[in-house]
């Protein structure tokens, strides 16, 4: 498996660190339900078949955290975006 | 009475042997001494103020991606988003950029690999993609070679490349180049 790194272009996975689903946001600690709700955050994974948002670091490259669209079953990936765009992006959307 | 400072090579003979070829060398390995190395990380939103500066102090344009500027004996890699390492000569003062400045003059080592055969002994190496058509004069990249971090750039057409990595891995480093280009008649000097 190839990653595109936006500022490195195309490397090998074996330069890449995983961290797990990019779409989680972190409960507020003061919600009434924080309880549960942290729960989830910490524990609970879907296992998606198909396309699937997460996080890598091209830990071996630049360094860069980035948020990988990654088919599941085929490994296609569909895009490939800088994590602290795609956090500004998702802030601007709320 | 502590002992005075003193820059010295991270290779001795006896961890990085010296190899010379019979003939003409099909690749030449030399270590690089006396360099002023620092890494620089712009302040988030005064990357603008870093390329000015920069351009006022060496006469360098900054490039926003993994290449290799130079000008006036003095380099600049890009290692990441925002990141670069700047190379020159010992005595060159990159702390008064506005930037995050560290020194690693005496963290890294640097080593040049030239010749008609230096492109297939990299490429025995590292696992980027050295064909012209994707690497040239001007390219950089941060990747490893043999599990060793390495900064790669290259020079010129030559080919002449530069490899940079932390001192601990020097002699190592050199051991798996002088191994690659053990059959590539290569010729391996350093004055440690
Ligand atoms: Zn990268």
């Amino acid at each position: 498996m190839r990653i595109a790194c936006p500022y490195c272009g195309p490397r090998g996975v074996d330069e890449f660190s995983y961290l797990g689903d990019a779409t989680l946001k972190r409960p507020d600690p003061a919600a009434e339900n924080a309880d549960a709700a942290f729960h989830a955050y910490v524990y609970l994974r879907d296992n998606p078949a198909g396309p699937h948002r997460e996080l890598w670091q091209h830990a071996s490259g630049c360094q860069s955290w980035l948020v990988v669209t990654r088919d599941t079953r085929t490994h296609e990936i569909s895009a490939v975006e800088y994590a602290r765009d795609a956090a500004i992006a998702s802030a601007g959307a709320e | 009475m502590a002992e005075p400072l003193v820059a010295r090579s991270a290779l001795r003979p006896h961890v990085a042997p010296l190899a010379s070829p019979a003939g003409a060398p099909g690749v030449t390995l030399v270590e690089v001494e006396n360099l002023s190395l620092a890494a620089l990380a712009a302040f988030k939103g005064r990357e603008a103020e870093l390329t000015d500066a920069i351009r006022a102090a060496f006469g360098v344009e900054l490039a926003d991606g993994p290449k290799r500027v130079t000008a006036n004996g003095v380099s600049f890699l890009g290692t990441g988003p925002g990141k670069w390492l700047a190379v020159g000569p010992a005595g060159t003062d990159f702390s008064t950029l506005p930037a995050a400045v560290t020194d690693q003059s005496d963290g890294r080592s640097v080593f040049r690999l030239s010749g008609p055969k230096a492109r297939e002994t990299l490429a025995t190496l590292v696992q980027i993609d050295l064909h012209p058509r994707a690497f040239g004069p001007g390219s950089a990249a941060a990747t490893h070679a043999a599990s060793i971090a390495v900064q790669v750039s290259q020079l010129d057409d030559a080919p002449t490349y530069e490899i940079v990595c932390f001192r601990t891995f020097a002699a190592t480093l050199w051991r798996w180049i002088l191994d690659a280009g053990l059959s590539r008649e290569i010729s391996a000097r350093h004055a440690g």
